[in-house]
């Protein structure tokens, strides 16, 4: 391993060092910073038992269906206010307004029309994750260059057959930008939904029993998977992006 | 050498370009910009026809009007006695920057032109890789346009703009952006090309010697508005030498008129 792939965990160390430090200074210090063995210990217990994969693996797929639904409804509804100025003329206003609102700020009233299952999380992250598509895939349409459009004009390519063929790829780069953004959107809303809709499965749900149970270690051991998991999917959304992207020139 | 002696006795019965009484104004904080002034232009089937002139004389603009991106003129643009409406795929043209679509290899580029045909799918593949072949970039199929050197992917443009075999082939400045030497070699490559194909093409140019050794004719326009002071007709057969003594004449000529006032 080369030098600099490893410059990216010097902070963390240290960071973790600074922890272990704070945890045996007294009492007080080894409450709110628990010794690491112990995180350790409570992440074995976790994995043992299947309570942190059960509640992790109920986090992703809420995660993921919310992203695949907030991507899909996203590009639809961005693709069609830059193409149409009536709608967009129709629903920019309202787009733009509600998207003032914090997502969390919509939990009182989602909780209350559907209740404080999985389907109230879902919407709530397919919510967040609507948001950033809509705006990167109406801003990067709108910036298809004229250039573009005159070419497949003179190849007397269809409107169906511009979208697909020339409007869609030349706006993929701030789709797939989009993506990244709501992808970081969902997994945060994903586990804050479950802190304040605590039911059913998922890694928040387990922070707030934790809470309940002054159980400081398995909070932070749910705080590192947080953190780790948001890290691996956005890593591999970044080397998909760069698949479907390598047309594009390296700079 | 082959193709060309191939090639001659095929002379081209479409493609004849019509331009009565052409006009465009644009409008320029509010007052009229005359572009274009009644333009009068008769192109025979299967001529090149190159067009010269100070920058602002409108030649560009007559190419768009021509190829059908801009509809708001006045006057008539005929092709073979049929009125032009919009673009079509019996116009073909290549800009000064190659336009290649940067998502899609140099084969998918080329087969684009193609989609709305109603060959068979084995036809499609076998022009595009004669293109390919005609503007020598075989073995380059599967690049992508950023991985193609300027003269390239202006190659590529070419290949593009004629594989629908069109009856006028429109040249906006296609080599303007390239560097000397390429642009040599790609004027030798487009004679080569016009004679193998015969179609009619309308070659907009700001570099006067490139417009006499590739045009049958050489159309001289004016600025401020837009109009054809001169119509040259250069008498010399196919393929050409660069340095004959009549282009050179010519060349004296045309640069005294454009530069000397």
């Amino acid at each position: 391993m080369k030098l600099h792939n490893i410059r990216g965990l010097v902070l963390p160390l240290l960071l973790l060092g600074a922890w272990e430090y704070a945890s045996r200074q007294d009492a007080a210090g080894a409450y709110a910073f628990v010794p690491l063995a112990q995180v350790g210990s409570a992440w074995v217990e976790l994995l043992g038992s299947g309570e942190l994969l059960i509640n992790l693996w109920a986090s992703l797929v809420r995660t993921c269906t919310g992203l695949a639904v907030g991507i899909v409804g996203g590009i639809g509804l961005g693709a069609l206010m830059a193409l149409s100025a009536p709608a967009n003329r129709l629903i920019a206003p309202l787009f733009h307004a509600l998207r003032q609102v914090p997502i969390l700020g919509w939990i009182p009233l989602i909780a209350l029309w559907l209740g404080n299952g999985e389907s109230a999380k879902l919407l709530i992250v397919s919510l967040a994750a609507l948001y950033p598509m809509v705006l990167n895939t109406f801003e990067s349409l709108r910036q298809v260059e004229g250039q573009h459009r005159e070419a497949a004009r003179v190849l007397m390519l269809s409107r169906t057959q511009q979208l697909r063929l020339i409007l869609l790829p030349a706006a993929l780069p701030g789709i797939a930008a989009g993506v990244l953004q709501a992808l970081a959107f969902a997994w945060v809303t994903s586990v804050g939904s479950e802190l304040f809709l605590s039911s059913g499965a998922g890694l928040g749900s387990l922070m707030m029993t934790a809470e309940a149970g002054a159980r400081m270690e398995i909070i932070v051991v749910c705080v590192l998977c947080i953190g780790l998991c948001g890290y691996l999917m956005s890593w591999l959304c970044t080397l998909l992006s760069r698949r479907l992207l390598r047309w594009r020139p390296t700079r | 050498m082959n193709a060309i002696a191939h090639a001659l006795p095929t002379t081209a019965t479409h493609g004849a370009l019509t331009l009565r009484g052409l006009s465009k104004a644009y409008a320029l904080k509010g007052k009229p910009m005359q572009v274009l002034k009644d333009i009068e232009l008769n192109i025979q089937p299967g001529e090149f026809v190159s067009i010269v002139g100070a920058s602002g004389c409108g030649k560009s603009t007559l190419l768009r009007l021509i190829v059908g991106l801009d509809q708001d003129y006045h006057g008539q643009i005929l092709l073979d006695q049929q009125p032009v409406r919009g673009p079509g795929l019996e116009r073909g043209i290549v800009f000064q920057d190659h336009r290649l679509f940067p998502w899609m290899t140099l084969q998918q580029n080329i087969a684009l032109a193609l989609k709305n045909h109603t060959m068979p799918a084995t036809h499609k593949d076998r022009l595009v890789a004669e293109h390919i072949e005609l503007v020598g970039l075989s073995g380059y199929e599967h690049a992508y346009p950023h991985q193609l050197s300027g003269g390239m992917a202006q190659r590529a443009a070419i290949a593009r703009a004629l594989v629908n075999k069109p009856k006028v082939l429109l040249l906006d400045e296609p080599l303007g952006a390239l560097d000397a030497l390429t642009r040599v070699r790609l004027q030798q490559e487009l004679q080569r090309i016009w004679v193998q194909e015969r179609c009619t093409v309308i070659m907009v140019t700001h570099d006067i010697e490139e417009a006499l050794y590739l045009g049958d004719r050489v159309i001289v326009m004016d600025a401020h508005p837009g109009r054809i002071r001169e119509d040259l007709h250069i008498d010399l057969p196919h393929p050409r030498e660069r340095d004959s003594a009549v282009l050179h004449a010519y060349k004296q000529r045309l640069l005294g008129e454009l530069v000397g006032h």
